[in-house]
């Protein structure tokens, strides 16, 4: 697996002194092995990459290196000495700073104290602002990570955000830096910017683990790159001699599917249009304008999917025309009837299933039965209550056995509390309920989102059938594979707006095109 | 006129009294809250101390050892509260109603055990007035501010010195770090526990203060239940002045004023029940008006717990 | 359900207020060791002061009451995922209410009774929507907003029994209630316990099955556990907010009413406290499900009669049962301590008893 002192590499890294090396890391939570014996090495001056799909093991990974969990066995060396990482204080004493995929940010506070925090300053007893500003400063521009040290974090960019987490580990003086999905949240631009200051890091001598599931993007930024699946170190590659092709089949470890299904199932899209958008504008949680003037039309017996980097406006949209969240401005309609004004109860009726895209907490009442789950939408209709406003726990239960052994939801018992199944077998019991009803129109957000292959299959498989009996799917996903092997059209949504129309055969180079903003010269 | 001149010192004097114990007790809140520990408890801590208090000064007969037997009490209770919080992950709001009945059962037990009975106990040495030299002579407000206990000194220094600890120290930065984002403060190497260990001990000893200045300056006995909701009027003043020393004093100002008022008029036209009521009614209405969340301290009553 | 699995469930919904009980007696022991008593004598004398004999029972029952409705309050409210604090107003709203409208209506027997305590579940209704409509429509939060209602209630309350209501007596308060118009005693030795407990288990009852067998409830236990999810199904949290503290507001005031006609006849200043406060312990004991609130109503009913047997017997103060349902209520929902005594499967059956998004957010 330690390839690596065989020395004289293109870039030169393998003849750097080693930095960090982890050998035979293992890591098990209850039954689930996170990490099985995982060893990897880093050198001075060196872009790791860390590949592997969700749930592969790469986050627990790097919490181990950074102290926020206790491995069950292997060992750490930094810069050839063994080392015991206990917390957070040992790593960044060892030099260890980590970018978490989810900011560990204080909203209110400023950038500066932000980034002197629990490291401060002081002049006398109380806390020096002015150096800690300064400080920031210099950081700053050696590195171009620009930003105002005086800035309220919360007014902050998603992008500048994170440039304020590499000033924090920067200034305590890391040299080896991890950085956890930095591009999840980033724009194109961003994240070109991005890898514009990792050059000039690893130029300045510090090394980086930069942890993905995007295997395109570490061919522009790494110099090696570590594939782990189900918790194992699949292999090592040189950058410089692999390919997209060769690391999808690393990190996948099979091929990938469906492709011809859809082929057999294609080319029905002959219906009326049963949901349409014209014109939507939606607003986030935020405030801000997600969504900006969209139009669309879902014809029955046609997968529309919606693809784009996450949080382009595709959660609004989705929520939006299922009626969870109010349009700001355009109209949505059913069946050619305007329902704009309508929540979701009444959409509902009208024969809209909704899949949402967080499973755990909009899908489902973790804590209630699946009998309950089951009827979560229809619990004022008979056969479940009464005009008395009595309901019927019998025939609850009886509903959801019979839906739950359609859908192959394992157990299939409604007694069973929602959050005692697994993730695939969760998203399941959604497709039951939502899709026992026989809607005409589903609006399907990104559904087999860190569900097993297993469950994604059949997910797969219960969307084309679907189709094929004449219904109008709405399908939002971030995986082009999915997109590409299940929709009839393809748009692409950037910045809440429709960047272009493709048919699945566009190739990559176009779709990336499109969800990077670029505006597509054909059909709109 | 000159009657209204005449009424303007005792009422400010009065004011500052009122205003004394809940501006210790919301300052005591703000260092709790600032971590991320609700302190509804804030009543209990003061009752115990003000109990202490008199307790430690009718053993030895020495007001600064009420003081320090208040403030060890206040302390004491407050590491209850933390304990459970913080270590046993207990619900902060439980825990905080739970400190305030033990306070209010604890005190009723022991004033039956240590002085035999019920009620009030016997009048201990206390903090009187000290005058302060030539600023007491000031016209009309002079005796007001600067003829009082030295606990009144003591919470005139402690309003801006809390000030400076939150907002100009590293410690500060820490505490309102560990009450908006925890997990951040954890990553950035800083024990979570501790500092809320920090928060929860200052505010008993602060309310601690405001309790004994209850029973040992401004009566100098402790009567059961003696503070009668002073607590949540602090926690009140702490929400209204919105986690901040001067807005939360300037709050216990407004509530000590309109107790001055009732406490002095004896025939005006709006009985003292609704005037009681005016904290309260206050602290909803600002609650309404800003949404109550957008200022509070983001992880505020949520116990953290390691991975 | 299976029955294995229904003992499981029924172990771990007792194992906290069980550990919470052990260890305020075990303090409540050391206490009455550090007084110079014998704990074993002073226990003794409680359970027996508790329910010894039919008088004693009776004088349980008579304390267990309006526990039973301050705890249905809580409860309530709990599973729509609110914390009500403001049980202790909301009963003293309940209290005046009976109090002004049972004097005011004279003698009309059982049916000033029953007018009272409809005129009671009314005004507590709306005493408790006000928080939960400032909750849905501004953001307030239920505990500070409840809190500062406490105190408005008392204050209103105190204000109309001393003033407009007040009666001739030389104790301050309403004026007397008919006796006729009085919930009569059960009678049959229990002393003065009377058909209140009955209406407290009805409501008991009530609650239940508006929580698990109407469409309402479906409801607000949908909110309550998932708020997301509900929202997503089409159901209105505001409105469900507002009903819930609602509901729970007007099991409180009944609480009020019942003391009120059962109990003194009129509403006297100052009134009975800390009922309100000490529904938060009996809620969190029975684990918010109506039948556990009867149960932990009854423990707390029975600490505080048994108390005064206890001084009686020893010259340990009554005070000690307050400290013990302080003490309770300090470790009834201490997870993390369970969690080192039973290990890790404790945190799974937490779930009953707290609700973990803070007050920030």
């Amino acid at each position: 697996m330690t390839e690596n002192e065989t020395g004289g590499g293109a870039t030169g890294t393998e003849s750097a002194p080693m930095v960090l090396e982890m050998r035979g890391v293992t890591k098990t939570f209850g039954p689930v092995v996170a990490n099985d014996g995982i060893s990897l090495s880093l050198h001075r001056g060196e872009v790791l990459g860390l590949l592997g799909e969700n749930g592969a093991g790469k986050s627990t990974l790097m919490k181990i290196l950074y102290g926020l969990y206790a491995p069950d066995s292997g060992e750490i060396f930094i810069d050839g000495e063994k080392v015991e990482i206990r917390d957070p204080k040992d790593a960044v004493r060892r030099g260890v700073g980590m970018v978490h995929q989810h900011f560990t940010l204080i909203p209110p506070l400023t950038v500066a104290e932000n980034i002197v925090l629990g490291a401060e300053p002081r002049r006398g007893v109380s806390l020096d602002l002015n150096r800690a500003a300064r400080a920031t400063e210099e950081l700053s521009e050696r590195y171009g990570l620009r930003v105002n040290p005086r800035a309220r974090v919360a007014d902050l960019s998603v992008g500048e955000q994170q440039r304020v987490e590499i000033l924090k580990a920067l200034y305590r003086e890391a040299r080896i830096l991890v950085l956890d999905e930095p591009t999840a949240v980033l724009t194109p631009q961003e994240a070109e910017d991005l890898f514009g200051v990792l050059k000039e890091l690893v130029a300045d001598g510090l090394s980086i683990i930069f942890i993905t599931h995007k295997l395109g993007e570490l061919l522009g930024v790494s110099d090696n790159i570590t594939v782990i699946r189900d918790g194992k170190v699949v292999d090592t590659v040189r950058t410089a001699t692999t390919d997209e092709g060769a690391l999808a089949r690393l990190m996948v470890g099979r091929e990938v599917l469906l492709q011809a299904e859809r082929d057999a199932h294609a080319g029905k899209a002959s219906g009326e249009p049963r949901l349409e958008a014209e014109d939507l504008v939606v607003r986030s949680g935020t405030g801000a304008v997600a969504v900006r003037g969209v139009s669309l039309a879902v014809r029955s017996g046609e997968i529309l999917a919606v693809a784009g980097v996450d949080g382009n406006g595709q959660t609004e949209l989705a929520e939006a025309l299922a009626g969870v969240r109010k349009a700001e401005g355009g109209r949505v309609s059913l069946d050619g009837e305007d329902v704009t004004g309508l929540g979701a109860e009444d959409r509902r009726r009208r024969g809209l299933a909704y899949v949402p895209e967080d499973r755990a907490s909009k899908g489902l009442v973790q804590d209630f039965t699946l009998a309950e789950n089951n009827a979560l939408k229809t619990y004022e209709e008979p056969p479940f209550s009464s005009k008395w406003g009595w309901i019927h726990p019998k025939a609850m239960r009886k509903k959801a056995a019979e839906n739950l052994r359609a859908f192959d939801v394992r157990p299939a018992n409604p007694d069973a509390r929602a959050a005692s199944l697994s993730g695939g077998n969760q998203q399941k019991a959604i497709l039951a309920r939502e899709l026992s009803g026989d809607p005409g129109v589903i609006v399907a957000s990104q559904p087999t989102r860190g569900v097993d292959v297993g469950a994604i299959e059949f997910i797969h498989r219960q969307l084309l059938e679907q189709r094929s009996e004449g219904k109008a799917i709405l399908l939002i996903s971030l995986e082009l594979e999915e997109v590409r092997s299940l929709a009839d059209r393809i748009i692409v949504l950037h910045a809440g707006e429709i960047a272009g129309e493709v048919t699945p055969e566009a190739t990559d180079e176009e779709l990336g095109l499109l969800m990077a903003g670029g505006k597509s010269g054909g059909s709109s | 006129m000159n009657d209204l001149l005449a009424t303007i010192g005792p009422i400010l004097a009065s004011t500052i009294r009122n205003a004394t114990p809940l501006i210790f007790a919301a300052l005591g809140g703000m260092f709790s809250e600032r971590s991320g520990v609700v302190n509804i408890g804030l009543e209990g801590l003061m009752l115990i101390s003000a109990f202490a208090g008199v307790v430690g000064s009718h053993a030895t007969g020495s007001a600064w050892v009420g003081l320090g037997t208040g403030l060890a009490a206040g302390l004491a209770f407050a590491l209850i509260h933390a304990l459970m919080c913080i270590t046993f992950e207990a619900d902060q709001i439980i825990s905080g109603t739970a400190i305030n009945l033990l306070a209010l059962g604890g005190t009723g037990f022991l004033m039956v055990e240590v002085f035999g009975t019920g009620g009030t106990s016997p009048r201990v040495s206390g903090f009187g007035t000290v005058p302060i030299p030539l600023l007491s002579g000031i016209p009309l407000i002079g005796e007001a501010f600067f003829d009082q206990s030295l606990l009144v000194y003591l919470m005139y220094v402690l309003i801006p010195i809390t000030f400076f600890v939150v907002f100009r120290t590293p410690f500060g930065l820490r505490l309102r770090a560990t009450g908006e984002a925890p997990e951040a403060v954890d990553t950035a190497g800083i024990s979570v526990a501790r500092m809320r260990y920090y928060g929860v001990s200052l505010s008993g000893l602060l309310a601690a203060l405001g309790g004994v200045y209850l029973s040992m300056s401004l009566l100098s006995a402790f009567t059961e239940n003696m503070t009668s909701g002073r607590g949540f009027i602090a926690l009140a003043a702490l929400i209204f002045g919105r986690w901040n020393p001067f807005g939360a004093a300037g709050a216990a100002l407004l509530f000590g004023f309109a107790q001055a008022l009732t406490f002095r008029g004896g025939q005006q036209a709006i009985p003292p029940e609704f005037i009681q009521m005016l904290p309260y009614i206050l602290t909803i209405v600002v609650l309404a008006g800003f949404g109550g969340r957008a200022v509070a301290p983001a992880a505020i009553g949520r116990p953290y717990r390691k991975e | 359900m299976n029955p294995r699995r229904m003992l499981g469930d029924a172990v771990g919904a007792l194992l906290f207020p069980i550990i919470a009980i052990l260890i305020a007696f075990i303090i409540g022991a050391i206490i009455v060791l550090a007084t110079g008593n014998n704990p074993l004598v002073a226990y003794a004398a409680l359970l027996d002061g508790a329910f010894g004999s039919k008088l004693s029972l009776g004088r349980t029952l008579l304390n267990t009451t309006p526990l039973i409705f301050t705890g249905l309050a809580v409860a309530f409210a709990f599973r729509a995922g609110l914390f009500n604090i403001g049980g202790e107003g909301q009963l003293f709203i309940g209290a005046i209410t009976a109090a002004g409208l049972g004097a005011a209506l004279g003698g009309l027997g059982p049916l000033t009774i029953l007018l009272a305590l409809a005129a009671c579940a009314l005004t507590g209704f709306l005493w408790g929507a006000l928080p939960g409509y400032l909750k849905a429509r501004f953001g307030a939060h239920e505990v500070i907003t409840t809190i500062m209602l406490n105190f408005i209630a008392i204050n209103l309350a105190t204000y109309l029994a001393l003033n407009p209501l007040r009666g001739k007596g030389i104790v301050p308060g309403t004026g007397d209630i008919d006796p006729s118009s009085l919930i009569p005693p059960i009678g049959l030795g229990f002393g003065q316990a009377n058909y209140g407990i009955l209406l407290a288990l009805f409501a008991a009852v009530v609650a239940y099955l508006l929580l698990w067998r109407t469409k309402l409830g479906f409801r607000i236990r949908a909110v309550g556990l998932s708020p997301g999810a509900a929202g997503y199904a089409g159901m209105r949290i505001g409105a469900n907010t507002v009903l819930a503290l609602a509901i729970g507001g007007a099991f409180a005031a009944l609480g009020g009413g019942v003391e009120v006609l059962g109990v003194y006849g009129k509403m006297t200043i100052p009134f009975v406290s800390n009922l309100g406060f000490n529904g938060i312990g009996v809620a969190l004991l029975g684990r918010n499900h109506p039948f556990g609130v009867v149960l932990g109503a009854l423990l707390f009913g029975g600490l505080a009669s048994g108390a005064q047997q206890m001084q009686f017997a020893t010259d340990v103060p009554l005070d000690l049962a307050d400290v013990l349902l302080a003490v309770i209520l300090l470790f009834v929902t201490a997870t993390k301590l369970v969690e080192l005594i039973v290990g890790k499967r404790a945190r799974a059956l937490a779930g009953d008893t707290r609700l973990e998004k803070g007050l920030g957010s």
